[in-house]
């Protein structure tokens, strides 16, 4: 008998104990939901982060976040992080169960969405009253965070799509690519390179709407249109001769046939079966660490009778404050650490990106080491007047239904299951500005 | 044992009674169901009716979700015929295999006991990455498989993951690799065959083939039915093996059910469309359950029914 009531106490006693757990948890958020803001045990605010990226950043972020709390010691940051596929399921889990992060990274095609849908708070008061101080910030920068006209969202720095190449393997033929290559030129070494090493190219034959842009923007249009509510072009003639140029890269042996990859990651791909990949601009230092070849950068081809240049400059992610979060001073105060203290630049250089604050960008600018120089002198480069043109809008939120369609049909293509282009690709339009019609009258 | 007087010994006795015990251990069980199970399960049939991002509420829309399955979504019906394919192929052969592979075992040797774990291995390792990421590689268009083909002078330039002929057959053969758990349960009924039956029949003059389709396989079909609705529950939930290695292509030939519900819901945010479409194979499932329960009398033997 005294055993059984030992038992069922024990048992009681597990349970009491879990819901205690429960209990104080709650005690805690209720004591935090009072007037003044997130408040801990010890007086401090709380400030949670969340940030995607690679084992270097996280390192690097955490040892940013300590400096930032020595800095301000009534702040007590609580740090979470992911790679970028898990933070795509995470940030939204967290967004859905009321538990919106303080301060969390964003994505610029992302951007619009999470703005849209009120989950972002508006920054504007703050850089207005001079607690988030942009006056080192050029305009287009700003804008690239504004969404509807207001700003919600502040570039950690400025990035732009490069190319990728095997510097090792184009030197050893004695070719060159030009910083800012043509198709043509591109082509010409994709195929000396292909028939001395085998390697191939992937960004021809990669055929995705990520690609038609790049080829589109030549002639001043983007995949999307400026509302967001339908395709940016409506001559499916681009289609047909991205998709001819594939097929000719196939035939031909230079571009990568369809279920011929053999790499298991990006920086693999690189190593085993292409010489080339497009890219942003800071995952250089990324690229040569993980693949151990000496891999350069140039601009995206560009198209010989282009009318606009196709590249552009690229927010490489931003800091957002949530639309409900109690602790917004605290969290503009983190971001304005992050935009123009040289503090945090002596620990995180410019793995997001080269600075958006220019005294920061003089400030880092002698210490960098040698990936770290190249990438900004890119940066420098690119941001000469006529080497860019605006970045397109944000993606509409039923961009990557739009994205996976294309996919589709071009997968069908490069098997050769397609073969009227010209209808495929007139078909492929029709399906996306109904789905893109759609999701704008959704919104 | 003394009794106390007031509210401790009635705490006491409430305590005491079995009911109670059990309830309380019982518990943080009935807790998890509640949190973990019962409660995502029918907010997930409340959410198939509705339009969720997971960013703004969800939007009731009553049967929209299911008409789009049904009569607009192509891939709905791609994904549909892919499951049910790798489905009646896979569970037939991964039986087979794992039961003759239970026969050989089932004969005591030396090594058996080192057999028995190395043919359970690759079940044991079976949802993982490394596995997945392993297969990807040996049949790669020059990984191991290739090569050794090229050794016997063979065709070796089959990319057996990229063309569409041999993807999903490959994604099956890993499964079926994979047919520890079923070869253990196979190997154990087979054990528990009384010797008996076996000596009569080769005093009867009956051989092995013989015995083995009159005694060996009758006598398993509450064995072989249980593995069987193990196996296709499973298979119709398959998910990992197109996710890590071939994310549904070549030409959708790959693409299970599961990995574009998870397009849907994950890439797509369709969260409501995703529900819907988990709550369409709930019932598909439930289905082939039941048809296989009710062919069951006919071909299931159970001793104790003295038939």
């Amino acid at each position: 008998m005294k055993k059984r009531v030992f038992a069922t106490l024990c048992a009681g006693m597990i349970l009491a104990g879990s819901l205690a757990g429960c209990g104080g948890a709650s005690t805690d958020s209720a004591a935090g939901g009072n007037s003044s803001g997130a408040q801990n045990a010890e007086g401090k605010t709380t400030l949670n982060v969340l940030w995607w990226g690679s084992q270097t950043r996280h390192e690097q972020t955490t040892a940013m976040l300590e400096k930032f709390e020595e800095l301000n010691p009534d702040i007590d940051v609580v740090m979470d992080y992911s790679d970028w596929d898990g933070y795509w399921t995470k940030l939204p889990a967290q967004v859905a169960g009321g538990q919106t992060p303080d301060v969390f990274q964003m994505d610029y095609a992302y951007l619009s969405q999470y703005a849209n849908n009120g989950v972002l708070a508006e920054l504007d008061s703050y850089i207005a009253d001079g607690s988030l101080d942009m006056s080192n910030v050029e305009q287009n920068i700003l804008d690239s965070g504004t969404v509807n006209g207001k700003v919600y969202a502040i570039s950690t720095g400025t990035n732009a799509p490069v190319m990728l190449y095997r510097k090792d393997l184009v030197d050893e033929l004695g070719l060159e690519l030009p910083m800012n290559p043509t198709l043509t030129q591109y082509m010409d070494v994709a195929k000396a390179v292909y028939e001395a090493t085998g390697l191939r190219d992937t960004f021809i034959t990669g055929c995705t709407s990520a690609n038609l842009n790049f080829y589109l923007r030549n002639y001043g249009m983007n995949f999307f249109n400026d509302e967001g509510n339908g395709l940016g072009f409506d001559d499916p003639q681009y289609i047909v001769d991205m998709w001819e140029l594939a097929l000719k890269a196939q035939e031909e042996g230079w571009g990568l046939k369809p279920g011929e990859g053999t790499s298991t990651t990006a920086f693999d791909s690189m190593v085993v079966e292409a010489w080339s990949r497009q890219q942003n601009s800071n995952e250089l230092q990324a690229y040569r660490d993980a693949t151990g070849k000496d891999i350069s950068m140039v601009m995206i081809p560009t198209m010989e009778d282009a009318t606009t240049p196709n590249s552009y400059l690229k927010p490489a992610m931003y800091w957002c404050v949530g639309a409900d979060s109690e602790v917004k001073d605290a969290a503009v105060r983190f971001i304005n650490f992050f935009t123009n203290n040289t503090e945090c630049y002596d620990i995180v250089g410019i793995e997001r990106a080269v600075p958006i604050s220019s005294e920061m960008r003089e400030y880092v600018a002698p210490n960098l080491d040698e990936v770290s120089q190249e990438a900004v002198d890119f940066i420098d480069y690119v941001s000469q007047p006529d080497k860019t043109s605006p970045i397109m809008n944000p993606d509409p939120a039923v961009g990557n239904e739009v994205d996976e369609l294309m996919n589709q049909y071009s997968e069908q293509v490069r098997y050769g299951e397609i073969t009227d282009l010209q209808a495929a690709a007139q078909q492929f339009m029709d399906e996306a500005n109904q789905i893109l019609a759609e999701g704008a009258a959704a919104e | 044992m003394k009794k106390k007087a007031g509210p401790g010994r009635r705490l006491a006795s409430v305590l005491n009674r079995d009911n109670v015990a059990g309830y309380v251990f019982i518990l943080p069980f009935i807790i998890g169901l509640l949190v973990f199970t019962l409660i995502p399960f029918l907010t997930s049939l409340y959410l198939s009716f509705t339009e969720y991002n997971v960013l703004s509420p969800a939007k009731w829309i009553g049967l929209d979700n299911y008409k789009e399955m049904f009569f607009e979504d192509p891939l709905f019906w791609t994904s549909f015929k892919v499951t049910f394919k790798f489905a009646f192929i896979q569970v037939p052969i991964k039986l087979a295999v794992s039961l003759l592979v239970a026969l050989i075992l089932a004969k005591a040797t030396r090594l058996t006991g080192f057999y028995r774990s190395a043919f359970y291995i690759p079940s044991l390792m079976g949802g993982s990455v490394a596995i997945a990421l392993l297969w990807k590689q040996l049949f790669s268009p020059n990984g191991v498989i290739n090569q050794i083909l090229g050794v016997l002078g063979l065709p070796d330039d089959t990319a057996w993951l990229g063309d569409p002929k041999t993807a999903l057959g490959t994604l099956i053969a890993l499964g079926v690799w994979q047919f520890g758990s079923s070869m253990l349960i196979f190997l154990a009924a087979i054990k528990n065959i009384p010797y008996s039956y076996h000596e009569a029949a080769i005093v009867d003059g009956a051989g092995p083939v013989r015995r083995f389709f009159a005694i060996t396989l009758p006598m398993l079909t509450p064995i072989i039915f249980f593995n069987l609705i193990n196996q296709v529950i499973g298979a119709f939930q398959a998910f990992n093996s197109s996710y890590l290695i071939t994310q549904g292509r070549p030409l959708n030939t790959t693409l299970y059910y599961g990995v574009h519900l998870y397009n849907k819901a994950f890439d797509q945010f369709k969260m409501g469309y995703g529900s819907a479409m988990a709550w369409f194979m709930l019932l598909v499932i439930a289905f082939f359950t039941a048809l296989i329960f009710r062919s069951s009398s006919a071909w299931v033997y159970y001793e104790s029914e003295g038939k």
